[in-house]
């Protein structure tokens, strides 16, 4: 739900934010306390499970706690023991690589599917519902299902060697090589629909003017797609960019049924690994300092993303 | 290539598409519902159950209190939701419609919840939750959801688009600012209630990582815990696993299917601003 509202906050155009204009209020409108208390109860919400959170977080990362004994503080300890494990840096590699795996399956393919699910075809409405089902399903179901696709002796592998792409069956979530980008597979699998109907509501904002103009003029599809759809659509891609950012850095359920981490921490991402540390291994602490580090690569990536986007036509 | 041609073969694309987005599911079902001789697995696929039985799903029934998890997943939805909805509604109202000090920084503030990853808000959540003495709890579970950035910043649209005069006349009527919130601003809002409402439900009823850290006591799982845990214990058999996925799926997917209009239509809307 966050994320739809990022979403929101992503889009280029100025419809995001609109502070009431002129009509806030008339002669005779309430005193300002009022408005204190409408708020009253969303103020105390966000101070005890945002604001007192978010300064802990920062605190405990220079201490040592494991909730049972009292914090000990250990200054930038935290950080020298992560810069010297190599259970962290596997897991930093780890969220590179589903990054750069996810990114391209979510921002690019959903596009070629709500151009599909763009189409007057009688039915498209029972198309669309079936690409958007697994978004509303629970990850863990879904990984369960998975877990059958994936068994050496599942659907999976049955495709495979039947086109003769392999020769053995390949253990998906056993092998080291396979089990990461396996994970990512079932997770831009889950959000293909989400992103579909983001692109979705993108394509129907273009005029369809301009696609009329251009087949007039001998533009074939490909050509309208090229240079009417990709360009108009870019805003679009950029919040399935951030979106897509955001939702790879908060798979958990996927990992935590799949494979738990494994094999040998080869799908143990950066938010697998603080819950792990923490909550497997009260570290609390040092997963407080991982934290941190994923916090400001979040930061990175967000910044990198609007200096990327920013600038660019934005039709 | 004729239209009729392109037509079908459009159709061809969209069904094998749509086999990709079904085809687990399919799998799932089937597997569920498989007898105990026939194998789960075989080259190639063997989809058909025969013939197909109820024993699996009674055992993932029997062999774990599941109408418990369901129940106790309906619990949190309805612990949540409403709560959820009135919360984010008297937050927006006046970060739409007053015009006060602090406000733009009451709004700042909020919508920077937005930039605090949940993953990094795991840990210091929990022990804020654990310091409340709530670890193990239904408000545990139940209580940071209860304020988002999302529904604020759509609830504040929704009421800066209503009309002043509606508020004024009902000042001028005498009405209190209680009433006029209750009465007056509020059903006009009512489009954007429904999509929090349905958006909160599947939100709510999927959650997993949240109620893994606050729960020990299996007797208050929610389903998805529940169905990790059923998955977890049938090591050899994965029959009982599928048909607990597919009974933790039924209500969810019905609810969506009822309201799958507000839902697509819901999400173009939140994306249009």
């Amino acid at each position: 739900m966050t994320v739809l509202a990022r979403a929101a906050a992503q889009r280029p155009a100025a419809v995001a934010a609109r502070p009431g204009g002129g009509r806030r209020r008339g002669a005779g409108g309430p005193r300002w306390w009022v408005a204190y208390l409408f708020l009253a109860p969303g103020l105390a919400f966000f101070g005890v499970f945002y604001a007192w959170p978010a300064v802990t977080a920062a605190q405990l990362a220079f201490y040592d706690y494991d909730i049972v004994s009292p914090p000990r503080f250990v200054g930038t300890g935290n950080f020298e023991r992560l810069a010297a494990s190599p259970e962290f840096w596997q897991a930093f590699g780890n969220s590179l690589l589903f990054l750069a795996m996810f990114l391209p399956l979510v921002v690019v393919l959903p596009l070629f599917l709500a151009v599909a699910v763009n189409l007057r075809l009688r039915g498209i409405g029972a198309f669309r519902l079936v690409y958007y089902l697994p978004v509303v399903t629970s990850m863990v179901a879904i990984a369960i299902a998975w877990s059958f696709v994936f068994h050496p002796k599942g659907a999976l592998n049955w495709l495979l060697l039947e086109l003769g792409v392999i020769d053995t069956p390949i253990q998906f979530l056993l092998d080291g090589h396979w089990a990461l980008p396996a994970v990512v597979v079932v997770e831009a699998w889950q959000y293909t629909g989400y992103f579909m109907m983001i692109y979705l509501a993108g394509l129907q904002s273009i005029p369809a003017g301009l696609y009329e103009a251009a087949a007039l003029d001998g533009a074939g599809a490909w050509a309208r797609f090229r240079r009417i759809t990709v360009p108009l659509i870019r805003p679009y891609a950029a919040v399935c960019c951030v979106l897509g950012g955001i939702l790879a850095t908060q798979s958990f359920a996927s990992i935590y049924v799949l494979t738990r981490g494994g094999p040998q921490g080869a799908t143990t991402t950066l938010g697998f690994y603080i819950w792990s540390r923490a909550f497997e291994h009260f570290d609390f602490g040092y997963a407080s300092a991982v934290g941190l580090v994923l916090w400001a690569f979040l930061v990175c990536f967000a910044l990198v993303q609007y200096r990327l986007t920013r600038g660019e036509p934005t039709g | 290539m004729t239209p009729r041609l392109r037509t079908l073969g459009r159709y061809v694309l969209l069904t094998l598409v749509a086999a990709v987005f079904a085809g687990p599911f399919l799998i799932l079902l089937t597997t569920a519902l498989k007898p105990g001789s026939q194998p789960v697995y075989s080259f190639p696929p063997d989809l058909l159950p025969v013939p197909p039985v109820a024993d699996f799903v009674i055992e993932a029934w029997t062999s774990v209190p599941f109408a418990r998890y369901l129940v106790n997943s309906v619990l949190y939805v309805v612990l949540t939701v409403p709560a959820y909805l009135v919360i984010s509604a008297l937050t927006a109202y006046p970060l739409a419609r007053f015009r006060f000090p602090g406000r733009q920084a009451v709004f700042l503030a909020i919508l920077s919840t937005m930039f605090l990853a949940p993953e990094v808000m795991l840990i210091p959540r929990f022990l804020v939750v654990s310091q409340l003495d709530l670890v193990d709890t239904f408000a545990g579970v139940v209580l940071p959801g209860l304020l988002s950035a999302t529904g604020v910043f759509l609830l504040r649209q929704a009421f800066a688009g209503i009309p002043q005069e509606l508020p004024d006349s009902a000042r001028v009527d005498g009405a209190g600012e209680l009433r006029i919130f209750w009465h007056v601003m509020l059903p006009p809002v009512r489009p954007t209630l429904a999509v929090l409402a349905i958006f909160g439900f599947v939100n709510v009823w999927n959650n997993f990582q949240w109620p893994l850290v606050v729960l020990k006591d299996p007797d208050s799982y929610p389903v998805t815990l529940g169905l990790a845990y059923l998955a977890g214990t049938f090591g050899a058999d994965a029959r009982p696993a599928a048909a607990g996925a597919v009974l933790a799926m039924v209500p969810v997917v019905g609810f969506f299917l009822l309201m799958q209009r507000h839902i697509i239509e819901g999400m173009s809307g939140a994306l249009k601003g």
